[in-house]
């Protein structure tokens, strides 16, 4: 079994040498926390996986690369990639004006969104067909949201009227309208998803209204980051990305992780 | 670091929003903890075993534990049960509002019963001997010689304690409430300036504190007035 590995890992590597000399073969080596479940993280097998890891792959395919996987802790993130230390940074990295001084994006593959969650049955018209909030309508619902969160000022911008209540922490989020002090809460939806609707305790309770998204207040999204002067290798990124777009791939991905996608069809165009 | 004078200028008046808050918590726990304290210090005296026991064992549990544990068991804890939520207490202890009250009065009132049996121990024995020898009863003892002799003796602990008590006012941001330390945790999360806000408030509140003491100076001058020449 060894031996047969063996002979055919050479066979192999020959073949790669030989073939080398006709085709360079890309190897991109990208960053990531290998830490941030579901997004990218080590799975029971060890191996490397999640919505970012297989954006990387597809990304990959198309533009015919070969990948290596270097984990960075957070906080060193953009250093590294600057160090050369690595290529590209596929790690839920939101595209902003600070970063975009330092560094450069490709375009969006995963959003920065923000959504409401309530009780199961609360049947109210919160939103106007164009997806504007109904202020009459929030009248007499307390809604929850972090301090000083974006959906913070959100609110204060679109429904300055309305009832709000200020949490520390997204875990008291939860508490609060599971136990019936709030009747509304804002927040990511996919944290939601993961903390609270997915688990038993957030049974009762659902996603409500559209997605809220506005730039003003949510920024672009998430982008895969590299350093300036590679407009060639971002273009391509970008292009291949708008193809995962609309052959479905990258709604497949985050489907294995959540019931929804986690993208804007319009970014495929 | 730079000290930004403007925005503390700025703030102030908007950290004074939360004084209305700050104070009906304040003097709503100091009535009714005080209430609860008379009826533990009656317990504690009323030489009853079966009294004063579960007032001893209620006053170890509130003041052997912090007052922060105290507020989120009431405020997260308490509604995780089922019988409280539907129960007559759920519209008191569903508002961050009633939490607190709920929480600060069942702390201030442990402290407080002991300051009070503190009072009423340091009453003389002489002068209940000669209360029962000019044939006054108990309760009259109690009423007309205790009372007012261990209120009197009573008022240093006390004030401290309506003092630590404002202090502890502050704690109700930590459950939502917007009294004046929720405004400044607020402001500082959207300026991160927290040296210049928390600076402001802590003038605030030592404003508050000279007050307090001041009131209670001179409520003791007014209890102990027949010691003036």
């Amino acid at each position: 079994m060894n031996i047969k590995h063996t002979l055919f890992a050479t066979v192999l590597a020959l073949g790669a040498m030989l073939g080398g000399a006709a085709v360079k073969a890309e190897t991109l080596r990208v960053g990531m926390e290998c830490t941030y479940a579901p997004f990218n993280f080590r799975n029971e097998a060890g191996e490397l996986v999640g919505y970012d890891v297989d954006v990387a792959k597809g990304v990959a395919g198309i533009i015919k690369a070969d990948l290596e996987y270097v984990c960075q802790k957070w906080d060193g993130m953009i250093p590294a990639l600057l160090a050369n230390k690595f290529d590209l940074v596929i790690a839920s990295m939101s595209i902003t004006e600070k970063r975009l001084e330092k560094m450069d994006f490709s375009s969006p593959y995963r959003f920065s969104i923000g959504r409401l969650v309530g009780r199961k049955g609360l049947d109210v018209e919160l939103f106007d067909s164009a997806g504007n909030p109904n202020a009459e309508n929030f009248k007499g619902l307390k809604v929850g949201l972090e301090r000083a969160s974006t959906y913070a000022s959100w609110f204060e911008a679109k429904l300055p009227g309305a009832d709000v209540i200020l949490y520390d922490t997204n875990e008291a989020l939860y508490l609060d309208l599971q136990n019936g002090r709030t009747d509304l809460i804002m927040t990511n939806p996919m944290k939601a998803y993961l903390r609270f609707l997915s688990k038993e305790d957030g049974a009762g309770f659902k996603l409500v209204g559209p997605e809220i998204d506005e730039e003003k207040y949510f920024g672009v999204g998430v982008g895969v980051g590299l350093r300036k002067g590679n407009e060639e290798l971002r273009d391509r990124i970008s292009a291949a990305l708008k193809q995962l777009i609309n052959d479905g791939s990258l709604e497949q991905y985050a489907r294995k992780y959540f019931p929804f996608k986690l993208h804007k069809e319009e970014w495929g165009q | 670091m730079s000290f930004d004078v403007a925005l503390i200028v700025d703030s102030i008046p908007k950290m004074l929003m939360g004084l209305g808050l700050t104070l009906q918590l304040l003097i709503l726990s100091a009535v009714l903890g005080l209430l609860l304290a008379t009826v533990l210090l009656l317990m504690r005296i009323s030489g009853k075993w079966y009294l004063d026991l579960p007032a001893q064992a209620y006053i170890y549990v509130f003041r052997g534990t912090p007052i922060l544990v105290q507020i989120f068991i009431v405020y997260y804890g308490f509604p995780q049960l089922g019988f409280i939520r539907d129960s007559f207490l759920w519209p008191i202890l569903r508002e961050p509002f009633g939490c607190a009250v709920v929480a600060l009065s069942l702390n201030t009132g442990a402290y407080v019963s002991e300051i009070l049996r503190g009072g009423v121990l340091g009453v003389d024995r002489g002068l209940h001997e000669a209360g029962s020898a000019l044939g006054l009863s108990a309760h009259q003892r109690f009423i007309y010689i205790t009372t007012p002799l261990a209120v009197r003796l009573a008022i240093p602990a006390y004030s401290n304690d309506v003092v630590s008590l404002m202090k502890s006012t502050a704690l109700a941001s930590t459950i939502t409430l917007l009294d004046m330390m929720g405004i400044a945790r607020t402001i500082v999360a959207e300026t991160y300036a927290p040296y210049e806000i928390f600076i402001s408030l802590a003038v605030i509140y030592l404003i508050m504190t000279w007050f307090i003491q001041k009131a209670f100076g001179v409520f003791e001058r007014f209890m102990s007035r027949h010691e003036r020449q």
